[in-house]
C-alpha cells in the first residue's frame, strides 16, 4: 500500500476477504485534527446483509483498520469489518 | 472532529497570516499508515509558487484547522519548501 489520491478511490468496489462483494466506496471519514483515516463509507451491494455492519443511513461504515489491500478493488478483512 | 473526506474538496486554503494559498482539488492518503498526508491544491497563489506548476501538494501537518476554509501554518518561503515534497 502506498500514497494515493483520494479521488482515485471513489466508487471503487469493496470486497470482503472471503471473496464476496460488499459494495462501492462512497466516502472516507477522517479525523481532521490528526489526519487519521477512521471509516470507509460504503454503498452496500444488494446481496449484503447490512445488519452485520455498522450503518449510517443507507451506507455501511467499515473501520479503515480492516483494509488489507487497495488496487483494482479494495479488500477488507472479513472479521474486522463486522460490527462488534 | 470527524469529517467526510469529500467535504474538503473545493475548500479555499489560507495561511494563519491571511495569505491565500490555493484550492483543495484532491487529498493524498497513505493507506499503510492510515493517514492523510497532504492536500493537493490547484488555483494556487502564483506569488507563492512557481507559475509553471499546475498545482502543489501541501503537507497535512501544516494544517491548523478546517471549517469553511482550510487554515495552514505560514511557513517561511512556503514555495521553496513545497517543491521538495
Amino acid at each position: 500500500m502506498a500514497k494515493i489520491f483520494a479521488k482515485n478511490l471513489s466508487k471503487k468496489n469493496v470486497m470482503s476477504s472471503d471473496g464476496s462483494i460488499l459494495g462501492a466506496l462512497y466516502n472516507v471519514v477522517i479525523d481532521i485534527r490528526t489526519g487519521e483515516l477512521i471509516n470507509l463509507v460504503v454503498k452496500p451491494d444488494m446481496s449484503v446483509d447490512r445488519s452485520l455492519y455498522r450503518s449510517e443511513g443507507n451506507y455501511m461504515l467499515i473501520p479503515f483498520g480492516a483494509v488489507r489491500a487497495i488496487k483494482d478493488v479494495m479488500v477488507v478483512d472479513k472479521i474486522e469489518a463486522l460490527n462488534r | 472532529m470527524h469529517a467526510e473526506l469529500t467535504s474538503l474538496f473545493g475548500l479555499n486554503v489560507y495561511t494563519d497570516k491571511g495569505l491565500y494559498v490555493g484550492n483543495v482539488n484532491d487529498v493524498v492518503i497513505e493507506t499503510a499508515d492510515r493517514l492523510v498526508t497532504g492536500l493537493a491544491l490547484t488555483k494556487v497563489n502564483q506569488e507563492l509558487f512557481d507559475v509553471s506548476r499546475e498545482g502543489v501538494i501541501l503537507p497535512y501537518r501544516w494544517v491548523l484547522a478546517i471549517g469553511d476554509i482550510v487554515l495552514v501554518k505560514q511557513v517561511n518561503r512556503l514555495a521553496k519548501k513545497d517543491e521538495s515534497e
